[in-house]
């Protein structure tokens, strides 16, 4: 706490207690509060720092014309305080913890009605439970039954707030359960406490505890049960803090609690209130979660419950307990079965494809499940849930999943197959059911999500023709709507990604492949053209695959036919009208590209024409996707281009890339410009003496707008016959210079950031070089940079003091020294500044407080002037 | 109320209806898929075409899907839905002894002449050498080849009418306004309804003052360029006949129309050129605003349109005239002023051409790869039958069928070997069996009569039972000449009264509001129209005596019902004791067995059997009178 803080600190309490309602805003009292927390954490005991806190909480809880706001704040400040025994006992001692934290006290006042007292109450509370004197306050205080009765507050924050300290309080009664046996925690509980300290009278302490348990169990378990409907509510809080306490309780708690709650839990379970099947198997899977370390077996009673939700229940209220038990992962073979026999049996019903042979359990629930798919609602919401947990059940182990995942494959793509009519229900009973998924956009999106997740399954390769074919004919569906085409192409990449052999795919399924790919880049849609666009970039970018004759090929090339199939199409692309498409093709260029690139192939006619049009994009589109992904181009050719200098068709665009990237209007375009530039740093410097690589040396700082580089730059080998002096020439002709000079002044300040810290580098390799190259320090005549008359220049002269005569005839270029320009222009201090976020001064304690006092001191003078209320309209 | 139903074909309906004394056609579609087994009509000679094996180049003629069922010449009125619906009107009025008036809004009637016209045209610039019938023998139609051998009531096809035909035919049109009402020989009024299929499109309502029935002849719910459906009138009918919904249940028009612009940029990107058989009005339109918005996405702004047919030029400035009949979107453009459909920048800008046939301008115009927009569908006659000779050699060329009345494989089968590329997206924007459940369900009518192929699943895809109707009491079916009894029955008539009469009717009130008097008028009918007029004054040499006499007071009217126990108290203290009591359907039968006398008191009369006694009749029936009410 810095001393002007301090020195502010008393009036902002004389201010705070005199009146809550002259706050700068709402949210300052929480930023307060933050900042006390953060110095209590920093090991500052705040009464010693600031005694006059405590004549502020006095007369706050004192005083009767104090704001509720203000008041709950100071509650919570005197859990902060008296988290410490020392804090704990001055407050004791001035009396004002019994005031309070005595409800009766608020209600008197008629505060307690207010929820923000009740939340005070419950913040301070629990930030002060942390040593056993607060403890023996709480008891003492019995304030453990207004905490019960906030456990079911109107307030669903008071009652989530209630919850969680009620936790807090049974953990600190039996805080050492986890992983010891009763009598060691009985040893050891009477004579420990969390901070470590003696308790003066541990068996008053113990007996203290005990009682305190038993009332919270026996609040359980009296509450648990609903008498009426109306009363849900109340039960589904309790099953929420009962799964929070297991979840954290040790075995003896554990035990402890299941003995006493595990009948209600029983008659619960057999209740079917379907609005309590998540809370209540959160409940059980909370407690086999916390089954660890030695006890592998869970709790018999939980055992039994689980067994009961797993089969006797309504077939919703099955299907979610099901995915509850499947998703905690828990390993217990029965339940395992059951449940992906449940989440299988709607799939099965309506595909009629026999996945759950033999299962008679399952199959028990065949009727109602029917019943239940003939609603539309429900039929889709279990479908949907089904979808989602089958790539799961295919992961099982072999002896455990109720059918091999190859019939899982051709389950989904039944019901694909219905969902788009393109086949009749196999049964006549399913007619309502059948009716209910054709055409459902929602059954359709879910079912090929399950597929693209079911590609990385065991087993499931053989069924790779099918899927091919069955997503071709989705692709090529008239009705498919863009959504269920993305989402196609997406399965259908994973399912070609995890094929190492293709050579399944017949020919006339590769040429569909290309007649639906060609129909769909013409679509009129422009999400359903990106989308194919992409796939055709993505596919580009797949590994290798093995084809039928053994040899390896590119899959693109397998597929589709490669580059003269895909670039015609792609640069077509180029002039869609709509940006995103254009972005995503020059994308999906790059990516059709890389393989020519990275074998070094010298750039064919129409390379060089893409890369016309894609200057022409960055010179003249309007749209910032689009220019943003021609920087991105050139960023991936030059970095996947073995020797870039020996391609002046590279070369050359590269220097055009940078003059019109740092000219742009967009940040992010002048970001990946900045991206370039620095590829092309290090390559020229990588090996020189001083010289740190870019992502060595900032390894975990992304731009303060967070946009992250994608891919890892590969760098070549600096081939070391250069000079750093002639490299350095190199890179100033190719535009380097001027694009991180004209960086380091733009406005945007990830622009700024970014060129500052390659000045920065660029500073140290000139100025590090081994001495027998030149003198440390010392100017190198022929490393000079031209300062036009732009922008920027004007800054750098600015910076370097030189007389500005841009109204001069011949004063438009200056030449300037590059060694000498860098020294000049302070870049750790710029980069200081620009490290720090915009409203780093905005955010501080101290601006803080003093805007506290600013609007109260505000406040006072219209209060003393105007006496007339002033509505400041903030919406 | 009876309907007569001359037509199997769903969309092409054609039924009477025979209501109150007034016989109504609703339509008249004609069925022309029978050409489908006849050649091509060349506009330029065609040695493949005259070679074919099997097949025998010889009339074009028409199938008219009518049986004697009725006397065409007792039709009083037609009612035409929309333009598609009236291509047999000249079959009907002429030369049949019809004297009646066809109703039709005015797109219909002009767009419904250009299609005739056309038709004639593309027929008659043809002409045949010579025409046979003989072949219609059922002898030698067995020999025949393929389908046509099996082809029904070959006897019943015609020849295609001619320009005279259409004239008369159109002159006995007679114009409507939406929710103009039409009385009809003051029995029934009929009043079109918009029914957003297309321009002028309507459903009809035929009412009198007491029975509804509205007629649904292809509606459409999305919105294309025609007015919206008026669904609201269509309530509280008492029957409801239903036909021209979608013929492609499973071809959601939109995704048909994206797959149209899909495969057009495709070809043309590849260099092919790409041929649309349509009808000259209709959804071409769509088709043309819809390219309007594609053309610059696809990069296609350099390919020529071009829309071949005879009434090219009318058909796509007719479409401009009639705002009243668009929908808001394109009504409120007239108001700017700007035309309503973006074909005409289109024409404006050279991207889109009309030409009345081949010959003439378009020859020195076409440039290609470009897109042909031109009739016939079939393929069987127009000058669609000359690109499919010129490009249907070529795979880089794509034939896009959007028109869903023929099947594209039998319209292909002549022009087969064929390595063009061929595409089928029809695009139907009539109801689908979903909208007509949705609709069903908002309009309740008490029956929905429909065509028997609606209560079914389609032939080719029998799971899809959501593919038909399903409705609760079952819709009443019908196929080609059925005559159908509509389910009720008339049961009230309005009938007017002289204010005379009136003046002088004394009510005497029964309840409160509810007076009654009885009244002795002549009943006058005329025209449909029932009058009560006061009684005939009797001649005049007789009025003397009757003005001495004094008038007669009107016999009491007797109201009220015969409580059974009372009764048998009453005659019990008349001394009647010996009473055997049955009882009926409609009462009781009461046996005075001393006196060998029934008494049955029924609901709507009291009848006492007593042979030979008339002071026990008359005691019993003052005693049966105590009960009533006197007025």
């Amino acid at each position: 706490m810095d001393e002007e803080c301090v020195s502010l600190l008393p009036r902002v309490c004389d201010v705070l207690a005199a009146s809550g309602s002259s706050l700068p805003d709402d949210t300052s009292l929480e930023k307060l509060l933050d900042w006390f927390s953060a110095v209590t954490k920093s090991g500052v005991s705040l009464l010693e720092v600031s005694p006059c806190l405590l004549g502020f909480i006095s007369s706050v809880v004192s005083s009767r014309a104090s704001e509720s706001s203000i008041i709950s704040f100071a509650l919570k400040l005197i859990g902060l305080v008296a988290a410490a025994e020392d804090g704990f006992r001055a407050l004791q001692e001035t009396s004002v913890l019994d005031l309070a934290f005595d409800p009766q006290h608020w209600r008197e006042e008629g505060l307690w009605e207010d929820p923000c007292i009740r939340i005070g109450w419950i913040h301070g509370f629990s930030t002060m439970l942390q040593h056993r004197q607060a403890f023996s306050f709480f008891v003492r205080a019995d304030s453990i039954k207004p905490l019960l009765q906030l456990q079911t507050d109107t307030s669903l924050f008071v009652a989530s707030a209630a919850s969680q300290m009620l936790t807090q309080v049974l953990m600190f009664c039996h805080p050492l359960s986890s992983g010891f046996n009763e009598t060691e925690v009985d040893n050891k509980s009477s004579s420990s406490s969390i901070t470590g300290l003696k308790c003066p009278n541990a068996t008053e302490s113990d007996h203290e505890s005990a009682a305190v348990v038993t009332e919270i169990l026996e609040f359980l378990k009296r509450r648990m049960l609903p008498k009426e409907p109306s009363q849900l509510h109340q039960s589904q809080q309790i099953l929420k803090l009962l799964a929070s306490i297991l979840s954290q309780a040790g075995p003896s708690l554990q035990n402890k609690l299941l003995l006493t709650v595990g009948e209600s839990l029983e008659e619960l379970v057999a209740s079917n209130y379907s609005q309590l099947t998540r809370p209540l198997m959160d409940v059980i899977l909370a407690g086999y979660s916390s089954v660890g370390g030695d006890v592998k077996v869970p709790d018999p009673i939980l055992s039994r419950l689980l067994s009961v939700m797993l089969n006797q229940r309504e077939p919703p209220d099955l299907i979610h307990a099901a995915a509850a038990f499947l998703c905690s992962g828990h390993d217990n073979r029965i339940h395992m079965e059951q449940s992906a026999g449940i989440l299988l049996l709607p799939v099965d019903i309506i595909t009629s494809l026999t996945l759950l042979e033999g299962n008679f359990t399952v199959k028990e629930h065949q009727l109602s499940m029917m019943e239940q798919l003939k609603n539309k609602t429900s039929c889709v919401s279990m479908i949907c849930i089904s979808l989602k947990y089958i790539p799961k059940i295919t992961l099982m182990a072999p002896d455990c999943r109720p059918c091999p995942p190859a019939s899982v494959v051709g389950a989904v793509l039944s019901l694909l197959r219905l969902c788009s009519g393109l086949s009749p229900p196999s049964v006549a009973g399913c007619v309502t059911v059948f009716r209910n998924v054709t055409g459902s956009g929602k059954v359709q999106k879910c079912a090929l999500e399950a597929l693209s997740a079911l590609s990385s399954s065991p087993e499931v390769k053989v069924m790779l023709v099918e899927v091919f074919t069955l997503l071709i004919e989705y692709l090529n569906h008239p009705d498919s709507d863009p959504t269920v085409l993305q989402k196609s192409y997406q399965a259908l990449l994973k399912w070609i990604g995890v094929c190492s052999n293709l050579s399944s795919i017949t020919n006339q399924l590769k040429q569909d492949l290309t007649q639906v790919v060609r129909k769909r880049v013409c679509d009129m849609r422009w999400e359903v053209r990106d989308s194919t666009v992409e796939f055709l970039g993505h596919l580009a970018g797949l590994p290798a695959c093995s084809t039928e004759d053994g040899g390896v090929c590119d899959i693109s090339q397998y597929v589709l036919g490669g580059c003269c199939f895909t670039t015609p199409l792609l640069m077509e692309a180029l002039h869609d009208p709509e940006s995103y498409v254009r972005a995503s093709a020059i994308s999906a260029l790059a990516q059709a590209m890389r393989n020519s690139w990275r074998q070094g192939a010298v750039p064919t006619k129409e390379q060089a024409e893409i890369v016309t049009q894609l200057l022409e994009i960055l010179s003249q589109d309007t749209e910032g996707f689009a220019r943003r992904a021609v920087l991105q181009f050139f960023i991936t050719w030059f970095s996947s281009y073995p020797s870039c200098t020996s391609s002046p068709l590279l070369m050359q665009s590269v220097r055009s890339v940078l003059l019109q990237g740092c000219a742009d209007l967009d940040w992010e375009v002048k970001v990946h410009t900045l991206d370039l530039a620095e590829l092309l740093m290090d390559q020229a410097f990588l090996g020189q003496h001083g010289y740190t690589k870019g992502l060595e040396s900032h390894p975990a700082q992304p731009h303060p707008y967070a946009v992250t580089a994608k891919q890892a730059y590969t760098l070549h080998t600096h081939s070391g016959t250069h000079t750093l002096s002639s490299d350095l020439d190199g890179l100033v002709k190719q535009g380097l210079l001027s694009v991180l000079l004209s960086g380091l002044f733009d406005c945007d300040r990830p622009v700024g950031l970014k060129a500052c810290r390659l000045l920065i580098r660029l500073k140290d390799a000139l100025l590090l070089r081994p001495q027998d190259t030149t003198d440390a320090g010392k100017t190198d005549p022929g490393l000079n940079c031209e300062l036009l008359s732009q922008g920027w220049a004007h800054e750098i002269r600015n910076v370097l003091g030189m007389e500005d005569r841009t109204s001069g005839t011949d004063a438009h270029t200056v030449t300037i020294n590059v060694c000498d320009l860098v020294k000049c222009l302070d870049l750790e201090e710029r980069l200081d500044v620009l490290t720090r976020s915009s409203d780093h001064f905005y955010n501080s304690p101290r601006s803080l407080l003093q805007d506290i006092l600013t609007a109260g001191s505000a406040h006072a003078q219209q209060d003393s002037q105007l006496k007339e209320e002033v509505i400041v309209d903030c919406y | 109320m009876k309907l007569y139903c001359l037509s199997g074909h769903p969309t092409l309906p054609c039924n009477v209806l025979k209501f109150k004394s007034t016989t109504i056609m609703l339509d008249c579609g004609l069925d022309t898929t029978s050409v489908l087994n006849f050649l091509p009509l060349p506009l330029v000679h065609s040695p493949r075409l005259s070679k074919l094996p099997g097949w025998i180049p010889k009339d074009g003629t028409m199938n008219l899907e009518k049986r004697e069922l009725l006397d065409l010449s007792t039709i009083d009125v037609i009612l035409i839905s929309n333009y598609h619906c009236m291509m047999a009107l000249p079959y009907i009025t002429e030369h049949t002894g019809f004297t009646g008036t066809v109703y039709a809004t005015e797109p219909t009637l002009q767009i419904g002449r250009l299609l005739m016209e056309e038709l004639v045209n593309f027929m008659e610039r043809v002409p045949k050498a010579q025409s046979a019938t003989s072949w219609k023998n059922k002898d030698m139609q067995r020999m025949l080849p393929g389908p046509l051998k099996d082809a029904v009531d070959v006897w019943t096809w015609k020849r295609c009418y001619g320009m005279q035909e259409v004239n008369s035919a159109l002159s006995r049109v007679q114009l409507v306004g939406y929710s103009q009402k039409v009385e009809l020989f003051g029995a029934v009024q009929v009043s079109p309804l918009s029914s957003g299929y297309s321009l002028g499109s309507s459903n009809w309502i035929i009412q009198s003052h007491h029975e509804k029935v509205a007629y649904v002849s292809g509606s459409s719910l999305l919105t294309t360029h025609p007015q919206p459906m008026d669904q609201s009138s269509l309530k509280n009918s008492d029957v409801l006949i239903l036909t021209g919904l979608t013929q492609m249940p499973t071809a959601n028009p939109d995704g048909m129309l994206g797959e149209f612009c899909s495969n057009l940029a495709m070809t043309i990107r590849a260099g092919g050129n790409v041929l649309v058989p349509c009808y000259s009005s209709g959804v071409i339109y769509d088709l043309l605003e819809c390219l309007y918005q594609f053309i610059d996405s696809a990069n296609l702004g350099t390919t020529p349109f071009y829309f071949i047919s005879p009434v090219a030029n009318s058909s796509l400035e007719f479409s401009q005239i009639f705002a009243e009949w668009l929908c808001h979107n394109k009504q409120s453009k007239v108001y700017l002023p700007e035309p309503p459909f973006p074909h005409a920048e289109l024409i404006q800008t050279n991207k889109l051409k009309h030409y009345p046939s081949i010959h003439g301008d378009f020859s020195s115009d076409f440039r290609q790869p470009c897109v042909v927009f031109t009739g016939h569908p079939s393929l069987r006659f127009g000058d669609v039958v000359h690109f499919m000779e010129l490009w249907g050699k070529s795979g880089l060329n794509t034939i896009i069928f959007t028109e869903p009345d023929f099947s594209y494989l039998d319209a292909l089968a002549p022009y087969q070997p064929l390595a063009m590329k061929c595409v089928y997206c029809p695009i139907d924007t009539r109801l689908n069996f979903h909208q007509v459940a949705k609709l069903l369900k908002e309009v309740q009518p008490l029956h929905v009569v429909c065509p028997e192929q609606y209560t079914q699943p389609p032939m080719t895809q029998s799971h899809r039972s959501d593919l038909m109707l399903e409705l609760q009491p079952p819709p009443m079916p019908y196929r080609r000449c059925s005559v159908l009894n509509l389910p009720f029955r008339r049961r009230y008539e309005r009938v007017y009264i002289l204010p005379e009469l009136a003046q002088s009717l004394v009510p005497t009130e029964v309840k409160p509001g509810v007076s009654i008097a009885t009244v002795s008028a002549v009943l006058h009918s005329k025209d449909n129209k029932h009058t009560l007029q006061p009684p005939p004054v009797p001649p005049t040499k007789k009025r003397k005596r009757v003005m001495e006499e004094p008038p007669v007071a009107p016999k009491p009217l007797l109201s009220g019902a015969v409580p059974l126990e009372a009764f048998l108290a009453t005659l019990q203290k008349h001394g009647i004791t010996e009473v055997k009591v049955e009882e009926t359907a409609d009462g009781h039968i009461l046996h005075l067995q001393a006196e060998d006398t029934l008494i049955q008191l029924e609901e709507d009369g009291t009848h006492i059997v007593c042979d030979n006694n008339e002071p026990l009749r008359t005691t019993l029936r003052d005693l049966v009178l105590r009960f009533l009410q006197k007025l």
